[in-house]
């Protein structure tokens, strides 16, 4: 590599532009305080479940729900609506119920290991991907999709549908909450990458008609399964 | 629909007038954009219904989200950013300490040119022959394109507008809806002559033309090019905001990703990124997110089956020290590129974006580029204004815009950049305030003349030099024979 500016010049640049050649001493910098009171929208107070449905939906998610014993039966019918032949699943995402695979084998829908593939060759085939989410915000009707061993990135994004199975325990009130729990986790720690998703791919680039699944999914499924 | 197959690759350069409309010859004088602009009745139709629509569709949604709390939640959005850039040195070493230490490779950038050869190096190096790029102002400041091209790696555009404005050798006019200007006419003539599709002006069908070629162009890119809306310095990630999903298929599918971000663009903690996250989407489209907000923090684990194998972050200075340096214009360096000042200025949506000359256009881009390429170069810039105040009451981190037009104006004054003629009649209008024996003779002196001048009708609608100019586009109104005064001490024994 050809000798670029380094990072003492460029930080000396910065702290010359700011009229100053010492650094700081840390603990003196404090930025400013995030006050609930101007900037929440939803609290715990409210009702998660059904402000995170009406945002959601809002947004442009299809928002359906069911109990959690009735979850595999809503599921199938959801594949066979949406005449699914080639499906991705994030693991853990379902039960691995018999009666789950048995109803792939009768409708030949086949489950291809995506696993290990960084080129994403199975996303690129399927038809959905069937994923759980990492969390749900109630204040906007987002998703929160966490890329990790058993959560390809993949999955949420290239197929044409993302169905996103979210439990009540997934929902926090607000941005502040989720991103509090960012803070909380070690900078190490963190993920490559998490993707808040609040609802499907989406342009109005031209003349300013909207249009739905641009590169990202055109339809977003969210089963609430909640009692 | 099916794709057809197309002949050529579609790596287009910018044309030589796609080039002079973003960088034009310097000094760059806007009135003959403006006046063209003015005249043509599409491109202003389309212009004024969009950022009509959206500065309106801003302040519902906040009226009905945060209601009064609005003000204090800009405030607040302001003073984390102003924090922010008062001590930026202590941030970016935050943030370079963190982000290397998960496995995030940093380079710094103090110019373009740098830049840009940083980039080409990094591609050189990994041996990528095929890159996907997602929207980003900086690499179009850096004119990024070219320098990829001249050593042969296509670079393709993947955010909807700026890929039909690639191939339609076009350049954006507006910073986040870069193809206000075009039409879905353009769009599909553009489609069937460079892509070899058929023929359709269906928005929906243009679409997937797009997204099938360029899914294909994804699976095969091995560079993935993006930009920045946040850096967070506590965890050393990058945040980007979109609605389309190709910035995280750039940061996704290819093998090495590097992004492009500017100093400016970083903030203190996560929990600050929800304060600018509720602000972003809500005033620059209404919505309350962009549909994808991609948190990076460093480039696939080793248990992941996706991602990217390597992560670089080129932090790009740029002129941005100088405007730091600047403590009356350091504010500039808030803004987040949301484009609602764009939406609500009455003059861009007259003139809009390309009679700006410049990659950032609108109230923005009136202080923002002559600091970035020299007062001398962009004079006409901080004038384009009425001083309304749409833009400042528009801005999400409260960046005084009226305010910094009114001092870039008195520094082109100061530095002897106004017009000579404007500055002769100024010196004489200030004199004739001075006592109130030269404001009366002032008045009895031009009072006869204008009226001389003054059409049937009562208005001077043609002055003679060097004042024609100013009635190119106005009228004054001729004064009445008798003034106030002279009418007061007239009549007020009447009263």
């Amino acid at each position: 590599m050809n000798q670029h500016t380094t990072r003492s010049q460029f930080i000396a640049n910065v702290r010359a532009a700011l009229g100053r050649s010492l650094p700081l001493v840390s603990a003196d910098v404090t930025p400013p305080a995030v006050d609930d009171a101007v900037a929440r929208l939803t609290s715990s107070g409210d009702d998660l479940v059904e402000t995170f449905a009406a945002r959601a939906a809002s947004v442009g998610m299809d928002v359906r729900r069911c109990p959690p014993e009735a979850l595999t039966k809503t599921l199938i019918q959801l594949l066979d609506e949406l005449h699914v032949t080639k499906l991705v699943i994030a693991v853990g995402s379902v039960p691995q119920a018999t009666e789950f695979s048995e109803a792939f084998r009768r409708r030949n829908i086949a489950v291809p290991d995506w696993r290990g593939d960084r080129a994403m060759a199975a996303d690129f085939e399927a038809d959905a991907g069937l994923t759980d989410v990492a969390a749900a915000i109630a204040e906007t009707g987002s998703i929160v999709y966490r890329g990790d061993a058993g959560h390809g990135r993949g999955l949420m994004l290239v197929p044409p549908v993302h169905i996103a199975i979210v439990r009540p325990a997934d929902i926090v009130p607000d941005l502040l909450d989720w991103t509090r729990r960012i803070d909380d986790v070690h900078h190490t720690q963190l993920p490559a990458a998490q993707t808040i998703i609040t609802g499907p791919s989406k342009t109005a680039d031209i003349e300013g008609v909207l249009v739905t699944g641009v590169h990202g999914p055109g339809k977003v499924v969210v089963l609430l399964v909640n009692p | 629909m099916t794709t057809t197959e197309h002949h050529t690759s579609a790596s287009v350069s910018l044309t030589r007038e796609g080039e002079s409309i973003l960088f034009p010859s310097l000094p760059y004088h806007m009135h003959d954009r403006n006046r063209r602009a003015v005249h043509n009745d599409k491109l202003i139709a389309a212009v004024e219904v969009a950022t009509l629509a959206k500065d309106v569709g801003r302040k519902k949604i906040f009226a009905d989200t945060f209601g009064p709390r609005y003000d204090s939640l800009r405030t607040l959005a302001g003073q984390i950013k102003q924090h922010t850039l008062d001590h930026l040195d202590h941030y970016l070493e935050q943030f370079i300490d963190r982000a290397e230490a998960n496995g995030v490779r940093v380079h710094f950038a103090a110019d373009a040119r740098e830049a840009n050869a940083i980039c080409v190096e990094i591609a050189q190096h990994e041996k990528c022959t095929a890159c996907v790029k997602s929207k980003s102002m900086v690499t179009e400041e850096t004119h990024l394109l070219p320098a990829l091209e001249a050593v042969g790696i296509e670079t393709l555009e993947t955010d909807l507008g700026e890929f039909i404005l690639q191939i339609d050798h076009d350049v954006p006019s507006h910073i986040v809806t870069p193809m206000i200007h075009k039409d879905r006419y353009d769009t599909a003539a553009a489609f069937q002559r460079e892509l070899g599709a058929p023929y359709t002006t269906d928005p929906q069908q243009l679409t997937r033309i797009a997204r099938e070629y360029l899914r294909d162009k994804y699976r095969k890119a091995d560079l993935g090019i993006s930009g920045g809306n946040f850096l967070v310095a506590d965890s050393g990630s990058l945040v980007i905001c979109t609605n389309e999903g190709n910035a995280t298929f750039c940061v996704t599918a290819p093998r090495v990703h590097i992004a492009f971000v500017g100093i400016e663009k970083l903030i203190p903690s996560a929990e600050h990124l929800a304060v600018f996250l509720k602000l972003l989407a809500r005033s620059s489209t209404a919505q309350p997110m962009t549909i994808y907000t991609d948190i990076i923090s460093g480039p696939k684990r080793p248990a992941d089956s996706d991602g990217p194998e390597q992560v670089h972050i080129i932090l790009v200075d740029n002129g941005r020290t100088k405007i730091l340096a600047d403590e009356k214009m350091r504010e500039t360096l808030r803004c987040i590129r949301c484009g609602a000042c764009l939406n609500a200025c009455p003059v861009y949506r007259k003139v809009t974006g390309h009679s700006y000359g410049a990659v950032y256009s609108g109230p923005i881009g009136a202080l923002i580029t002559p600091m970035f390429r020299g007062l001398r170069n962009y004079k006409d810039l901080p004038y384009a204004s009425s001083l309304c105040g749409a833009c400042g009451e528009a801005c999400p981190v409260k960046i005084d815009i009226p305010r910094l037009l009114i001092e870039l104006r008195s520094r082109a004054v100061k530095t002897g950049l106004a017009g000579r003629v404007e500055k002769l009649a100024f010196d004489a209008y200030s004199a004739s305030l001075k006592h109130a024996w030269t404001y009366r003779l002032a008045n009895a002196l031009s009072g006869p003349v204008l009226r001389a001048m003054a059409d049937h009708d009562g208005y001077i609608s043609k002055a003679p030099p060097p004042f024609g100019g100013w009635t190119d586009e106005r009228d004054l109104p001729a004064p009445a024979e008798q003034s106030f005064r002279g009418w007061w001490k007239q009549n007020r024994r009447n009263l």
